[in-house]
């Protein structure tokens, strides 16, 4: 192991410092990701060897929950009750409520079910803010152009080119939904400048956009005909005899029972990864992002993509350590803080695009510059305090939420810096779709982190809060545009495709002892308290 | 067409009277469901005059039952050929394929294959040797279950909506527009040139035990590998699922097999040496019907699958006979209720007191069916209905 610096050592050498020019010594070199991003670690990827994908490379952690056996049995289901909708929207965060609502005044019955409730989600922990071209020097173009950059040119150029043109309405519409920005005086958005883009355009509300933005959601959705479900996470879909999605198996997690919503279209809006802790990393998810949307659409035959690729957002607190992973705002970069390593030096330009400066966090702790977080585990300093010598009294007005951390840390980030290294993020690949969110599956829906192809290998600061309510609004519309018309009657709607799954495991010889979808990371199993499953033990002996 | 093509044609053009005899020793069944001997119908047609007409029967629509798509993509040609044997045997002169309109391959298929029949020497042949000249066509059916039924088809290539008739009048005196009418599956018509080319011997050897011939069989459900099979008429169902199919899934364990497209008794482990002909399966208070093979494991909710079926023919009954729309009606939505656990013992015994009263309602046996495999399935499961109720 390298030398590292320990935490209390490091910190009584540092000193804030109002200028600190970037060294020459700060050259990143041309293989900067491929040596250090942790999308490179060697060994991480194997081959699918089932499902639509077979063949494509995929992190080794999500293989092996993609190509697990199903939770259920048609067993389970014997005497479960049926409901039907016209829209079943799966996932309460942004895109979710983004996707109900839209289906809801579409005219479509909607029904939104959510694993814990309605609002826990990543959405809310999105803190810089959210891209859209309004300033008077930007164009759609360049934040285009910006988006496809950062990408490294692997995305589908279609969805983003339809996302960026949708930008400024998605802001429209986010304010006739009530949505608070922080404006100039003379009531102008203000916006900020994103790590990796040509020009300011993230319009943002404090430190808690996304916070801001579910509270309007949220209220909007209690406030519409939107039926909720909460605590009730999806354990399958159910398809009709043509293989289509027509609904899912819900399980409540108040009744500890099974129930099956018969639906005509299926929004997926699940998020993402974060909780499988991809290579051991921090992660700054939510409890639910454990990649249940993945493998319910995998199973299902949806085609994925880019199962390779994870953005590592560069500032997760390293330190103290039962807060590890926890995020801290691209924005204190945006507004013009550093990133210093054991000897207070900068090491890069802290606005690259976030895989480069999260790989040169990484290269900084590895060749000994790091600093000791007091576990083995390593960071480097936020100069939060040198931002403040800067600009008096920014964090406090621009940066509450990081305060408040600071509060629950016991440190004020106006006087010490903040220990920090790269924390999971972000699954920058997921469920294929086209520009109306639907996936290869008719029927079924993706929306958000758990769609893919909008954000190539790597996502630029703000546009994952464009993404779920640009594409979340045109899922939500396409969604109940489908229904209108359709029936369920006379078709048959079951797990079959289950068997098809266990079938082609069987014949690959893979093992049917891990079962997904995971629903909770194994720390936080809110089943253990119930009977959960040992209702399907009985449900089984029964049979 | 592969090289043994035209062979069965040429031996029925050298002796066309004695077709209807070859199929009587060879005991050709119907095998689309009914097991019926083929001579016996055929016979029937050939023994009137004027217009006749061959309607070839691949409305093909039960749950489970796959064969005779496979039969009109992969082996047009063998059909055509054994529709003109056929035709040349009773005098036909119009021959009909019937098809279920979701099969656009093998619509593509045939039509394919007739274009290529046209321009061969064979129509001239015949209108030579016997002074038979057929007309083929193909035309789609409505994609109605029902228009499978025998009736229901001639109503259906009449240009009408497919309602069964009542019998008599059978089809082979009062058929398509009033003429005489043989209507025989494509599986049981694709058999026909392979009985000619090879004789009445080599046919009957083909079989297992006193079975004659082969049948295709369609292994679904949570087997390993599903799929069409053409084995011995007669095969053992262990050898199906086991031998061919592989086995269960995941190391289940077999509850259940729904047969014959699944209007039939349900079959269930203890049956499963039966060997798979029409008097074997019969014998065991089932039937073979299309010979679809529907295999369900432990993991399965007998109730929920029973009422999918019934719901199935809920769907497809014709509403002619007030008995059948409204009680495969009645019967799948209690069905319904007590497989999402709403149910109550009320409900079960309507559910029993239909079964005693609907078979044999009916113009066609739709009815029939639908009330057998729920009869059945109260028989082999009782206590799992019972675990459903409410109360």
């Amino acid at each position: 192991m390298t030398r590292k610096l320990p935490h209390k050592e490091a910190l009584s050498r540092y000193r804030p410092v109002a200028d600190r020019p970037l060294p020459p010594s700060a050259e990143l070199g041309e293989d900067i990701l491929r040596t250090y991003h942790p999308d490179y670690i060697p060994d991480r990827c194997v081959n699918l060897t089932i499902g639509p994908n077979a063949g494509d490379p995929c992190h080794r952690q999500l293989a092996e929950i993609l190509q697990s056996d199903a939770r259920i049995d048609e067993a389970d289901l014997a005497a479960a009750p049926e409901e039907e909708t016209d829209v079943l929207v799966i996932g309460g965060g942004g895109a979710g409520c983004a996707a109900a609502l839209e289906a809801s005044r579409a005219g479509a019955r909607v029904m939104l079910a959510t694993k814990l409730r309605l609002g826990d989600s990543n959405t809310v922990m999105a803190e810089g803010g959210i891209q859209a071209s309004v300033d008077k020097d930007d164009t759609p173009q360049m934040h285009y152009d910006d988006t496809l950059k950062a990408a490294h040119g692997q995305l589908d150029r279609g969805l983003a080119a339809q996302m960026v043109m949708d930008a400024p309405d998605v802001i429209r519409w986010l304010i006739q939904q009530g949505m608070q920005f922080d404006l100039d005086q003379y009531g102008d958005l203000i916006s900020r400048r994103a790590g990796g883009s040509t020009a300011p355009r993230v319009l943002h509300f404090r430190d808690y956009t996304g916070l801001e933005m579910m509270r309007v959601l949220r209220e909007a959705v209690f406030n519409s005909d939107v039926e909720i479900r909460d605590y009730c996470p999806a354990v399958e879909l159910l398809s009709d005899q043509c293989g289509h999605c027509a609904g899912a198996v819900l399980s409540s997690l108040r009744h500890y029972q099974y129930g099956l919503v018969k639906a005509k279209a299926v929004i997926i809006a699940t998020g993402g990864i974060g909780r499988l802790h991809l290579n051991s990393f921090p992660t700054s998810n939510h409890f639910g992002a454990v990649g249940d949307g993945l493998v319910l659409a995998y199973r299902l035959g949806a085609k994925l993509r880019d199962l390779d690729t994870f953005q590592y957002h560069p500032s997760g607190l390293a330190y103290p350590l039962h807060l590890a992973g926890t995020l801290i705002t691209e924005g204190i970069r945006s507004a013009g803080g550093y990133l210093l390593n054991a000897a207070n030096e900068r090491f890069i330009d802290e606005l690259k695009p976030r895989d480069t400066v999260a790989a040169a966090i990484i290269r900084e702790c590895l060749e000994g510059r790091g600093i000791d977080a007091g576990d083995g585990t390593c960071g480097v300093w936020l100069d939060t305090p040198g931002l403040e010598l800067r600009q008096p009294g920014i964090i406090e007005s621009d940066f509450p939420k990081l305060l408040h951390l600071g509060t629950k840390c016991g440190i004020d980030p106006r006087q010490q810096p903040l220990l920090i290294h790269p924390t999971l993020h972000y699954q920058n690949g997921g469920v294929a779709i086209n520009g109306e969110g639907a996936s290869t599956v008719p029927g079924l829906y993706c929306v958000g982190e758990v769609a893919g192809g909008v954000h190539g290998r790597n996502r630029l600061m703000g546009n994952s809060l464009l993404d779920i309510i640009s594409f979340g609004r045109r899922a939500g519309v396409a969604a109940a545009k489908r229904s209108r018309g359709a029936t369920l009657r006379q078709k048959k709607i079951a797990v079959e495709h289950l068997s098809a799954l266990r079938r082609e495991l069987m014949l690959a010889d893979m093992p049917l002892s891990h079962k997904g979808p995971l629903l909770f990371p194994d720390y936080a199993k809110f089943e253990k308290d119930s009977d959960y499953d040992g209702l399907r033990q009985s449900a089984r002996a029964a049979g | 067409m592969w090289a043994a093509g035209g062979k069965g044609l040429e031996a029925a053009l050298n002796d066309p009277a004695a077709i209807i005899g070859m199929v009587k020793a060879a005991e050709l069944r119907g095998l689309g469901g009914s097991g019926f001997p083929a001579w016996f119908k055929w016979n029937a047609v050939a023994a009137e005059s004027g217009d006749k007409y061959l309607i070839c029967n691949g409305n093909e629509d039960e749950p489970g039952t796959f064969k005779d798509r496979t039969l009109m993509e992969h082996c047009p040609h063998q059909l055509v050929e054994g529709a003109t044997i056929t035709a040349i045997a009773c005098g036909i002169n119009h021959v009909v394929f019937y098809i279920n309109p979701e099969f656009n391959a093998g619509i593509t298929a045939i039509n394919l294959a007739l274009e290529q029949w046209r321009a061969s020497e064979w129509p001239d042949r015949i209108a030579k040797k016997t002074g038979l000249t057929i007309d083929y066509r193909v035309q789609p059916s409505s994609g109605h279950y029902i228009g499978g039924e025998e009736t229901a088809a001639i109503e259906s290539v009449e240009g009408k909506f497919p309602f069964p008739r009542s019998k008599p009048p059978y089809p082979s005196s009062y058929g398509v527009f009033g003429h005489p009418t043989l209507i025989n599956n494509i599986e049981t018509l694709s058999n026909v040139p392979h009985l000619l080319r090879n004789g009445v011997e080599w046919f009957r050897n083909q079989g297992l035990g006193a079975a004659t011939g082969t049948k295709l069989y369609c292994l679904s459900g949570d087997v390993l590998k599903p799929g069409v099979y053409e084995l011995p008429m007669g095969t053992p169902l262990s050898d199906l699922l086991y031998g061919y199919g592989e086995g269960m899934l995941v190391g289940k364990k077999l509850k259940a097999v729904f047969t014959g497209g699944p209007s039939n008794t349900i079959l269930t482990p203890k049956d499963i040496d039966v060997p798979m002909d029409f008097e074997s399966v019969a014998a065991r208070r089932s039937a073979l019907g299309t010979g679809a093979m529907i295999a369900v494991s432990q993991g399965t909710g007998i109730v929920k699958k029973v009422a999918e079926y019934v719901s199935f023919f809920a769907a497809s009954s014709c509403g002619q006979c007030p008995s059948c729309k409204t009680g495969t009606h009645n019967m799948s939505q209690l069905l319904d209720r007590i497989g999402t656990g709403q149910g109550r013992r009320t409900h079960l015994e309507s559910l029993i007191n239909l079964c005693n009263i609907l078979p044999g309602s009916g113009r066609c046996p739709l009815i029939d069916g639908a009330v057998k495999v729920l009869d059945s399935s109260l028989y082999h499961f009782r206590e799992e209905y019972e675990q459903s109720l409410r109360d």
